[in-house]
């Protein structure tokens, strides 16, 4: 117990009188040599220099270290408007019009889906996967000129016009997203085979775009399909236009692929022989497993 | 006793004076029933309980020795009983320090006044030309660097020093100080201040005897005392009476032994009491006691 402990040494030592009382620290000579105050310091200092010229740096820098400077973190400014631009993803854009131009002039089949390596191999668009480009995004212009049912894949879609205007004549959209490494494989995947390189596993979206593409009004590829179905039926009656009977689609328009599939018709973890015009396959379980999952 | 009334009023106006007409104090002592008796002839002993308001939830009271001045033999007529938050708190000697240097600085009052440079005679002329004089040049007799010129940032009239220190900083002194000449065996407790004789020599040799020390303060509960006492402690170099109004830490300090009535020890315990466990708001506080 402190009190009994204090006491207890009461009894022993000297009796306490006005001379043994101890001074608090605060007013002994050394604490105030090393908490000296300002006027003390001011005379210590130097005449020139910002303490003398009462032009010190905001509190929290010190005068001395700056030697009259600001800091350089200081003086360089700041851009918040530029916040996560290192993280931001890029999408180039692809409109409705340069499609339908792009089908008029037999550069892509609508009887296949259309699907980023077939944009690609038109070398209209130049994908760079290392400056953080994900690939390509739908825009509106060109909704009234468009006129051909297609079985599109695309990465990112902005407005519904689009989206209205590509059910209008009966055909099918999809978002998807791919990951860097996929994307080099897609954007140009003759060079892809060439290289010799198993056909990569394509990764979950990142967290701040599952919602994007879990969503059935963005016709995500990982959302519900009976909401999609909702969804459709909703944008026709706001667009005013009818929807096709299912049944009456052809089989091209219910292809999709799988969440881990890049190409259509390859599945991955596949090695090509382009020159043996041969495609190899893993048998282990384990790689069977890692690919498939 | 009409007489005694009125001369009492007018004491109480004035400092503290001894009354010759009477030997012993105005009030009797509380527990005794024959005021003027030797108390020694009654039975002893005679007190050994007291009851303390505010008990302590963890420390039983304290118990201290009851002495007498009335005859030279060291004998002792009862135990009393102390409250332990006032006589056992912890030995906070930073809070002494606190309390004594309020007391030393709060009447000072510094004086020191260097007149400013308007207050000096006029000071339009240079002594001596610029140039041509082999001497120093000068714009004014009276500036700094000259003897007799004035001060610039020298100190500008009386300034004074005074602070109240707070009340629970003041109250915990007092406790403090007190547990620390109880716990080292200074303080003498006293059925009342009631001496046989006028002679000094007579408190001298009692205290020589009982090693109560050179320095002795001697409370009671009003001030008004014993002509006796008032005699005695007149006459010799080191003792001082006061009443309980006039405690503080400093003399508690400076004298070597604290000398205390029973009334004055139920008069401090009151107030103390009342002080430490009173609150903010008016409306909570319990009654005050009833004697300033």
């Amino acid at each position: 117990m402190p009190i009994e402990r204090g006491l207890q040494y009461l009894r022993h030592m000297q009796r306490v009188t006005l001379k043994n009382l101890p001074m608090p620290l605060e007013k002994t000579d050394k604490w105030k040599k090393e908490h000296p105050d300002e006027n003390t310091i001011k005379s210590i200092m130097s005449r020139k220099g910002p303490i003398s010229r009462n032009s010190l740096p905001p509190y929290g820098i010190d005068p001395i270290q700056a030697e009259g400077r600001l800091p350089w973190i200081l003086t360089v400014p700041k851009e918040p408007y530029y916040e996560g631009v290192e993280e931001a993803r890029q999408y180039l854009p692809i409109s409705l019009r340069t499609l339908q131009r792009l089908i008029d002039l037999r550069r892509i089949n609508p009887d296949k889906p259309v699907d980023l390596p077939v944009l690609c191999n038109t070398k209209l668009f130049s994908i760079q996967p290392d400056q953080r480009q994900f690939g390509l995004q739908l825009t509106d212009e060109g909704a009234d000129l468009f006129s051909t049912p297609i079985n599109l894949e695309i990465q990112w879609v902005a407005s519904e016009l689009a989206i209205a205007a590509i059910e209008r004549c009966g055909g099918v959209l999809t978002t998807r997203y791919f990951d860097p490494i996929s994307l080099s494989a897609l954007v140009d995947a003759k060079k892809f085979f060439e290289r010799g390189e198993p056909i990569p596993r394509c990764d979950t979206p990142p967290i701040n775009a599952i919602e994007y593409y879990t969503d059935p009004k963005q016709r995500g590829y990982l959302a519900n399909p009976d909401l999609i179905r909702e969804e459709r039926q909703r944008l026709a009656q706001k667009y005013g236009y009818k929807l096709p009977d299912s049944s009456k689609l052809s089989p091209l328009f219910h292809l999709r692929k799988d969440p881990r599939q890049i190409f259509y018709g390859l599945e991955p973890g596949w090695l090509i022989n382009l020159k043996d015009q041969t495609i190899l396959k893993p048998t282990d379980n384990k790689y069977q497993t890692f690919y498939h999952s | 006793m009409i007489k005694s009334l009125s001369l009492v009023k007018i004491l109480r106006q004035c400092s503290i004076r001894s009354i010759r007409h009477f030997e012993t104090s105005t009030q009797p002592p509380p527990f005794s029933s024959d005021s003027t008796s030797n108390p020694i002839s009654q039975q002893l002993p005679l007190i050994v309980n007291r009851q303390l308001e505010y008990p302590h939830v963890r420390y039983p009271p304290l118990q201290a020795w009851l002495e007498t001045l009335g005859q030279k033999r060291d004998e002792k007529l009862g135990i009393v009983d102390l409250h332990p938050s006032i006589w056992q708190t912890s030995p906070r000697l930073d809070i002494l320090y606190e309390n004594i240097e309020w007391q030393k600085t709060y009447k000072k009052i510094d004086w020191a006044y260097t007149p400013p440079h308007h207050e000096y005679p006029s000071m339009r002329g240079k002594p001596w030309p610029q140039k041509g004089t082999g001497r120093a040049r000068h714009s004014s007799r009276y500036d700094p660097q000259w003897k007799g010129g004035y001060k610039v940032n020298g100190p500008k009239g009386p300034t004074s020093f005074f602070y109240v220190l707070p009340k629970e900083k003041r109250i915990e002194g007092l406790c403090t100080a007190l547990t620390v000449k109880l716990h080292q065996n200074d303080v003498h407790f006293v059925d009342s201040f009631d001496l046989p004789t006028h002679q000094p020599t007579y408190l001298q040799e009692l205290t020589e005897d009982r090693f109560w020390g050179p320095s002795i303060l001697f409370i009671d509960d009003t001030d008004i005392m014993p002509h006796n006492m008032m005699f005695a402690s007149a006459k010799t170099e080191g003792f001082t009476v006061m009443p309980v109004y006039g405690l503080n830490v400093y003399s508690i300090l400076k004298h070597t032994t604290l000398v205390l009535t029973i009334r004055a020890l139920n008069k401090i315990e009151k107030k103390l009491l009342h002080a430490l466990n009173s609150y903010d708001t008016q409306k909570d506080q319990p009654a005050p006691p009833d004697e300033p």
